[in-house]
């Protein structure tokens, strides 16, 4: 009883947390501005970013560093819920830092692979550094993969990585290497969704975390035939592979033109027709906010609502970088307002 | 009072008619529009007109220059503003736009400055515990140095680049450390672009800033001055070509509004073989108006048909009311407009209504301060509300003088009862407990057959003889109902032995079997077949329909009950309003005779405003609940005349 009622008022702080967050006549007031320090400027007079961005010269402040802060906000907005009642003390809610090491071990490797030896730092987020468990900064120093590999002997990062194979001219297969992360990553939090939770929590927390998988897949897939003209079977060679999830994809996966995908997504996921020259991505991950504001309004559960609350932070910051790249570019505010991903 | 009357038009013309076609639905303000077609189907090669709104991105464009030229964006009259096209309002933003250029750009170059020697300033500020001569520094001839400031989480980054430089830190905050850097001049280059890399931002000292931080900063602040004198002076040659140029903005803005909205219409508009095609309903009391409109267009005819000729359209509701019921449309409105073709219950609610709050809320003078207050609000702020109240205090007057109250003084009117020879009046609510709670019970039961009746015309008029004759709200539910009503007050209050078993059997066992197996009755009556379900694909075996139906029963004889003991609140407030006035009237008899008046009038007013509001709630619960919930649909469509909105989109 104690435990529910401490959880609600996570949900409930959660909750009002979600009601601060940009709305679509926020997303259409910053379309109106026509340059980044003009949306800065409007950012910093919002409720969501005010505080994140008070200290900066709206002027002066350089785009990447802007998009940084917001993702700090976001990030540190997690680490105050996860604190608020001591939920971090369960191993589930590093879930958002796991995420991230993932994120800058890609960047490393993708660093590594193209011999950019010093982008991977330039883009490392500073404010991970201090909650990870991992020596992000040290890392830079692997000036191969299989330095990389070394340095990551003690973590749970080795055994993914491990099994990826070398390139005779050392480089190392970047998507193969993004699959086993991913896969390690789903697999840790849904054995421990499995361990730490009560039935219902667990019940809810893994479908979402299955429907997070199978979007994943499915966007993929989609791509795979679309741009590369994959076979079925080398794009299932490349999906997140995990016991009873997607299994009804298969199906999908077997479908012989990008069209036919299409019309299956069409039918069993978005459930609307694409129109021409709709990207997938965009009607997909609308549906997608969809169903996360409606777990995050349904549920009484904090780990799902966490959860669900961090990924539509994530889809409000896309939406900010798109309207901050196409008010860059001079596109269309039309064109970048059908682009946004709102409800 | 019924429902309005439609038609259903269908609009074909030329396409080089079908904006000023459009713009004629528009001013009609009678056209219900609906989409050309509303599935692939019943399209027979019709398509539906969705094209690119080319006057959306003019809009925003006109939006930014009233943002820039500080003009507050509303409608105005354009009739005679003569640009047309995309290309024609282009070119004028262009020229609009041009006209202020240089005034604007100036002004953002002189902010641009200010904001930048500010800021220099600021860092001067940082710098002032250096102590050396600026010139000192950036002489230097092999060594190139930066300031600036760094963001705080990319200060630990420095030490693992091995480019050839040092930074000195002079004050770290939370967001920022504010430092210099010094490399070598051959490293300049990369080392910039490093540092640029981790967003760091440099401050440009001017070249005139000479010798340390403090002359640097009187120096600066002089500056600063005098760009925000030039930042002023394009501020008001802005301010000037603003006065000039509103009038036309205005104008070109709200037509564009106008052509975007009837542009945005087109995609319900279907199109063949170079012809469009509108559909829609028209209330035929508009008909003829709506007729010598399009006939001012020369390609356009318009063909009228029955409001259910074409399936696939549902006929707009308009509740079609009295000047007495108006105000109470909004209730009807507020639970769902009744289908097109069935039954404009604000009549019936607005009566109920009325008797009701009267009746709770009864006195003569506190139902005369509502009705003044329902005059002022329906003049100043909503007239159905206002009309609302005024109606209700109307009836509260009514019943507080047969209750003999004003403002809770119960005996004042006696003597004018005793003077007419009236001899059972005032109704002396504390002596008549049992009276007024068996009383609001008939009335609910009064109401709740009321509802029913109409039900059962509903039922008929629709040839739904589930719903008139076998359902729960039909001829058997009332005949179970009714029969119930009568036998329990006849044996209870009247000791007259009603309740025989031909009695029992005829008027309450019959309706229930038939109440139990209302679906396969009205299936055989309608279809002259045997089904136990409604559904034709359905398997309902025997076992599950006498379950069904059970819980179903279960439920509806539960809701006969609990419906008609929900109507003692009605009694309640009878007693709960003269009670809380009985309070008010203790409380004044118990203080000074200074105090007397402000209690009498506070207390009024705290019954008025809390009593009234929660009378007017509970009302609205049994007319939503136990009246509305046994005939009411409420799945008509809204009657939406097509029109364009002005809706401008700016801070």
């Amino acid at each position: 009883m104690l435990e529910s009622m401490s959880s609600n008022a996570t949900v409930a702080k959660i909750r009002a947390l979600h009601g601060r967050m940009l709305t679509e006549e926020n997303y259409r007031e910053m379309l109106a501005r026509r340059s980044v320090p003009e949306i800065t400027e409007y950012l910093s007079s919002t409720r969501r970013f005010g505080d994140a961005l008070k200290d900066i010269d709206p002027m002066t402040v350089h785009r990447g560093f802007l998009e940084t802060l917001l993702e700090k906000e976001n990030f540190d907005t997690y680490i105050r819920l996860c604190r608020f009642q001591q939920l971090d003390k369960l191993p589930f809610f590093d879930f958002l830092i796991s995420k991230s090491e993932i994120n800058c071990l890609l960047m490393l490797i993708n660093s590594i692979n193209s011999g950019l030896d010093r982008s991977y730092l330039d883009y490392l987020p500073g404010y991970i550094t201090n909650y990870s468990g991992l020596d992000l900064l040290e890392l830079s120093r692997a000036e191969s993969f299989t330095e990389l590999v070394k340095l990551l002997r003690t973590t749970k990062y080795y055994k993914p990585l491990v099994r990826v194979a070398l390139a005779e001219d050392g480089t190392v297969d970047y998507t193969e290497c993004e699959r086993q992360l991913r896969t390690s990553y789903y697999a840790r939090i849904l054995n421990q969704a499995e361990k730490s939770f009560s039935d219902e929590e667990k019940d809810e927390m893994i479908k979402m975390l299955k429907d997070e998988i199978n979007f994943l897949n499915m966007i993929n897939a989609y791509r795979m035939k679309a741009f590369f003209g994959f076979t079925p079977e080398q794009i299932k060679l490349h999906q997140i592979k995990l016991p009873g999830v997607g299994k009804k994809l298969d199906n999908y996966y077997e479908l012989d033109t990008p069209e036919q995908m299409l019309d299956w997504l069409s039918r069993n996921e978005a459930h609307q027709e694409f129109a021409d020259g709709t990207k997938i991505e965009v009607v997909m991950q609308r549906n997608k906010y969809k169903r996360l504001e409606h777990t995050l309004y349904r549920s009484f559960h904090a780990p799902v609502v966490l959860y669900a609350f961090t990924q539509l932070c994530d889809f409000e910051l896309s939406n900010i970088t798109h309207i901050i790249e196409g008010i860059r570019y001079g596109v269309d505010p039309v064109y970048i307002e059908n682009e946004l991903l709102v409800c | 009072m019924g429902i309005e009357k439609m038609e259903l038009v269908s609009l074909v013309g030329q396409m080089n008619e079908l904006d000023q076609c459009l713009g004629k639905c528009c001013e009609s303000g009678c056209f219900h529009i609906q989409p050309a077609f509303s599935s692939a189907s019943a399209a027979n090669g019709l398509t539906l007109l969705n094209e690119k709104n080319g006057y959306a991105p003019l809009l925003k464009t006109f939006e930014r220059l009233a943002v820039e030229l500080g003009i507050e964006l509303k409608e105005t009259d354009y009739s005679a503003y003569s640009p047309a096209s995309p290309e024609e309002f282009s070119q004028r933003a262009r020229e609009i736009s041009e006209s202020f250029e240089e005034a604007n750009q100036k002004k953002k170059d002189a902010l641009q400055k200010v904001a930048q020697i500010n800021e220099t300033v600021t860092q001067i500020h940082h710098l002032k515990g250096m102590n050396i001569n600026f010139e000192d520094i950036f002489s230097c001839k092999y060594v190139a140095s930066r300031v600036g400031r760094i963001p705080t989480d990319n200060l630990a980054k420095l030490d693992y680049y091995d480019e050839n430089f040092f930074f000195v830190p002079f004050e770290t905050q939370d967001l920022y450390c504010w430092g210099m850097y010094f490399c070598p001049e051959q490293d300049k280059a990369l080392v910039d672009d490093l540092f640029h890399s981790m967003f760091f931002e440099r401050v440009h000292l001017p070249n005139f800033v000479k010798g340390d931080a403090d002359n640097a900063i009187k120096t600066l602040s002089a500056d600063m001055t005098l760009q925000q004198q030039k930042a002023d002076e394009a501020q008001a040659e802005i301010n000037r070509i603003s006065i000039r140029v509103k009038d036309e903005m205005l104008a070109a803005y709200s037509k564009l509004q106008y052509l975007y909205g009837t542009f945005e219409l087109r995609k319900k508009v279907g199109y063949l073989s170079g012809k469009f095609y509108i559909k829609g309903f028209v209330p035929i009391k508009d008909k003829k108006r709506f007729n010598q409109l399009m006939s001012t267009l020369e390609t356009v005819s318009a063909a009228y048909m029955p409001p259910d000729a074409d399936a696939n359209c549902t006929p707009p509701t308009i509740l079609k009311n009295s000047w007495l019921t108006r105000p109470f449309g909004m209730m009807v409105e507020m639970y769902g407009l009744p289908n097109y073709g069935g039954f404009n219950p604000t009549a019936f609610v607005a009566i109920t209504y009325t008797l009701l709050f009267g009746v709770m809320f009864g006195d003569l003078g506190q139902g005369f301060l509502v009705m003044l207050l329902g005059l002022i609000i329906g003049r100043k702020l909503n007239r159905d509300a206002g009309g609302m109240m005024v109606r209700c205090g109307l009836s509260s007057m009514v019943f507080g003088t047969i209750y003999g109250s004003v403002f809770g003084f119960e005996d004042l009117l006696d003597p004018l009862y005793e003077q007419l020879g009236i001899s059972f009046l005032p109704l002396k609510v504390f002596s008549k407990t049992s009276f007024i709670l068996l009383t609001a019970v008939a009335v609910g039961v009064v109401l709740i057959v009321l509802s029913m009746l109409i039900n059962i015309y509903i039922g008929f008029k629709e040839k739904d003889y589930e719903k008139a004759i076998f359902g729960c709200n039909g001829i058997a539910g009332l005949i179970f109902y009714s029969s119930i009503a009568v036998g329990l007050v006849g044996t209870i209050m009247f000791d007259v032995k009603i309740m025989s078993p031909p009695f029992v059997i005829c008027l309450i066992v019959i309706p229930l079997i038939c109440i139990f197996c209302r679906v396969p009755f009205s299936l055989a009556v309608k279809y002259k077949k045997f089904r136990l379900s409604a559904d034709e694909e359905e398997k309902m075996t025997i076992g599950g329909f006498i379950v069904e139906n059970f819980f179903e029963m279960f439920e509806f004889v539960l809701s006969y009950i609990s419906n008609t003991m929900s109507f003692l609140r009605v009694g309640g407030f009878v007693l709960s309003h003269a009670g809380m006035m009985l309070v008010v009237m203790t409380l004044m008899d118990g203080a000074s005779a200074a105090a007397q008046p402000v209690i009498l009038v506070i207390g009024n007013a705290f019954v008025m405003a809390m009593e009234g509001m929660i009378v007017a709630i509970q009302i609205i619960r049994l007319e939503f609940y136990e009246i509305f919930s046994r005939f009411n649909e409420s799945d008509g469509v809204p009657f939406e005349p097509v029109k364009v909105q002005f809706n401008a989109q700016t801070e």
